[in-house]
């Protein structure tokens, strides 16, 4: 394997250059998006220890995002700030159900948030951040797989804790079993592409950025089939599409409203 | 953040006849500087004054989390939007860690933090008065981290060196993290303070607005204002040290020069120092005005109180699904 | 139906700060469980500073002393120099006639060290 040390290495050769851009945004969109909604969630977990534990998540997701809009930016992407505020909807790689609101109603006004679709999201989320993270950290672009490492450090305590509360809920009363299985029918019907790597999948393959589609989705289903009660007997799927190649839902919308509110009051600003 | 809030019409303690011989060990041992333990006798005026005193407390860092927490999704930077959610997660931490200081002492009645959260919603705890004003822009989320906060680190500091040792420790766990807090909130201020000319003005538009509220924030100076007044058995007590207009004169002495000295004003032309008093002079806020604030009639009291409520209703089914019998431990 | 409020059951939360450092206590908290209640601990009390290892306990688990135990159990008279480097000060004027150093605390602890020279 050729190991490229550095980003003016990555310029030189533009189909390399391409296959990671694109890697690296679906890495920075999905840890944002995720922890995005988990900001919203702020104040409204089921008891206070959680919310507490929690926003740590949240936080340490967002961290991941940064130092990956960072990555970007030495590969000659532009600023992180402006990477995370401005890109459009079309721009964004994030896989689709990441984006989906958390519930009901908005995080500061009659927020119904649904706490098993945080479990079932999470849970799903880190399973697979985990066998991606751990992929990628034998990556050929050096500064991504010492990256990858470094998240891995702090992501195995959040994949221990939602699978805590996936394991819980899927044990206890009869009326959580429902809530989280319903959840789970609806995850797995939507949830697809964030297992892929877009259009530019096979050159990531080629240049060794990262294992195949093939092997993270299998990867996946035998990891979550291990802890899930009933897995769906269906296939999975990607109801609105696949957000590796742009397509987003009205949830992203509002998203991006939302967090860029105040970075769009006034451009010029230092903040 | 916190001070203690008093609407003058609080429920009167009955009479309660003490031990005369265990009140003065007692006195004795808070007067010699002994830390109370929750297991230890104390006489119960005490014990309802800390109930009263640290619910409230704690019941206002988790309220006080939330007009922040609408300005967290929206952070204008990524470094912010992580600054702003660290903060408000430990305004979350400090109402976990004063609850269970709460809590412990209400043991002897019953009650749970379960009969905590009723009893916010039905309005009988109530929650500090700067948490009922709205957010209208990111720079109240500055305002909050800066004078809010550093009105509520005067208050606590007052307390480091409380009688009650669980809510001693609590505080200085809390006074430690307020240190940051302070630092974000001046941050966030520097940047809009040195800005353009819409950070500057959000910023002098928000001061305006919270002048008020921060002025009450250390409640009146006497029960003749309000009705009634805690802030003589907390120094009898040996919980906190200054009165509340000492209080307010100190966070003036501390923060004021820095408010001018970023070019800002006050809403109030006749703040100045008195030399020969010794103090500050300024116009005292309207304290009917404190007095529907805090009995849950301030302007974003039904909105705040409604997210609570929600995030507890909504989330019922978790905490019934995982009571220990259900699940077996 | 169980008690919604039986959720809430109280864990006393311990941890170490490094290898070479003794368990202490933390705070508590409230958790359904135990296995809930070590994964809230960390973050809700040592979200700041470093942490090798945590512990939890049910509070009802732990027998503390009382009330009266403390103030009773825990007091000493101060007549015990026996048992400390205190009742042996004299020692140090002892040796210096015979013109030798004070093994003292500081000496006998530097021994860790001692063969590397």
């Amino acid at each position: 394997m050729t190991v490229v040390e550095n980003a003016e290495q990555a310029k030189k050769d533009p189909s390399y250059l391409k296959a990671l851009t694109e890697l690296v945004y679906q890495l920075a969109d999905d840890d944002f998006i995720i922890s995005f909604r988990g900001a919203e969630w702020l104040g409204l977990a089921p008891h206070i220890e959680e919310d507490v534990a929690f926003s740590s998540i949240t936080q340490n997701t967002m961290g991941h995002a940064v130092m990956f809009y960072e990555l970007l930016e030495e590969l000659g992407e532009g600023n992180a700030d402006v990477l995370a505020h401005e890109r459009t909807l079309e721009q964004r790689r994030n896989g689709i159900y990441l984006e989906k609101r958390n519930g009901e109603g908005a995080y500061h006004e009659e927020p119904y948030y649904d706490w098993a679709l945080a479990v079932v999201r999470n849970y799903f989320y880190e399973t697979f951040k985990k066998i991606k993270m751990e992929a990628i950290s034998t990556s050929s672009y050096k500064p991504l797989a010492n990256v990858a490492s470094k998240a891995l450090m702090e992501q195995t305590y959040h994949l221990a804790h939602w699978k805590m509360w996936m394991n819980q809920l899927q044990h206890a009363t009869e009326d959580a079993r429902e809530r989280i299985n319903s959840r789970i029918e609806e995850a797995w019907s939507e949830f697809e592409d964030v297992l892929e790597l877009g259009s530019y999948a096979n050159d990531m393959l080629k240049h060794q950025l990262i294992s195949s589609e093939d092997y993270l989705k299998e990867a996946w289903l035998k990891e979550v089939g291990v802890n899930i009660a009933n897995p769906p007997e269906s296939p999975l799927g990607k109801k609105y599409g696949s957000g590796r190649n742009g397509v987003h839902t009205a949830d992203l919308k509002q998203a991006l409203q939302t967090f860029a509110e105040v970075y769009n009051s006034d451009k010029k600003a230092v903040w | 953040m916190y001070n203690y809030v008093e609407d003058g019409d609080s429920k009167t303690t009955a009479y309660v006849e003490e031990d005369q011989e265990k009140y003065e060990q007692f006195m004795a041992r808070i007067e010699a500087g002994e830390k109370i333990e929750a297991d230890d006798w104390m006489p119960t005026e005490y014990r309802q004054a800390l109930i009263k005193l640290i619910s409230m407390h704690g019941i206002s860092e988790i309220m006080g989390a939330l007009p922040e927490k609408e300005w967290t999704p929206k952070a204008p930077t990524l470094r912010r939007k992580l600054g702003i959610m660290a903060k408000v997660q430990d305004e979350m931490g400090h109402g976990q860690l004063l609850l269970r200081v709460a809590e412990d002492l209400m043991k002897p009645y019953g009650k749970t933090r379960e009969n905590l959260m009723e009893d916010l919603l039905n309005g009988d705890l109530k929650f500090h008065n700067v948490f009922h004003m709205p957010t209208k822009t990111w720079a109240d989320a500055g305002m909050v981290g800066w004078l809010v906060d550093g009105a509520a680190i005067m208050s606590q500091t007052n307390m480091l060196d409380a009688s009650y040792g669980p809510y001693q420790r609590a505080l200085q766990r809390i006074c430690q993290e307020e240190v940051f807090h302070a630092q974000h909130g001046e941050a966030i201020i520097m940047a809009l303070a040195e800005g353009t000319d819409y950070q500057r003005e959000i910023l002098q538009e928000s001061l305006n607005r919270w002048w008020p509220a921060l002025l009450m924030f250390f409640g009146p100076s006497s029960a003749a204002t309000t009705g009634s007044s805690k802030q003589d058995i907390m120094i009898k007590y040996r919980v906190r040290k200054s009165t509340n207009e000492e209080l307010r004169q100190a966070f003036l002495d501390k923060y004021l020069p820095r408010v001018f000295s970023l070019g800002l004003t006050v809403p109030d032309e006749t703040v100045h120092y008195d030399e020969k008093e010794g103090k500050w002079i300024y116009q005292q806020p309207d304290w009917n005005e404190f007095k529907q604030i805090i009995r849950n009639k301030g302007p974003r009291s039904k909105e705040r109180l409604r997210l609570r409520e929600i995030a507890y209703e909504n989330n019922r089914w978790v905490r019934q699904a995982l009571v220990p019998e259900t699940i077996g431990s | 139906m169980d008690k919604e409020s039986d959720f809430y059951q109280i864990y006393e939360v311990f941890s170490r700060r490094g290898k070479k450092a003794p368990m202490q206590h933390q705070f508590s908290l409230l958790a359904p469980n135990e296995e809930m209640a070590l994964m809230m601990a960390q973050e809700n009390f040592m979200r700041r500073e470093e942490v090798i290892d945590v512990w939890v306990v049910k509070q009802n688990n732990v027998r503390k002393m009382s009330s009266e135990e403390r103030q009773q159990w825990t007091k000493r008279l101060d007549n015990k120099d026996y048992r400390t480097t205190k009742g042996y000060g004299y020692l140090r004027k002892k040796w210096k006639e015979k013109e030798q150093g004070m093994l003292d605390e500081k000496e006998i602890l530097s021994w860790k060290e001692v063969g590397k020279k």
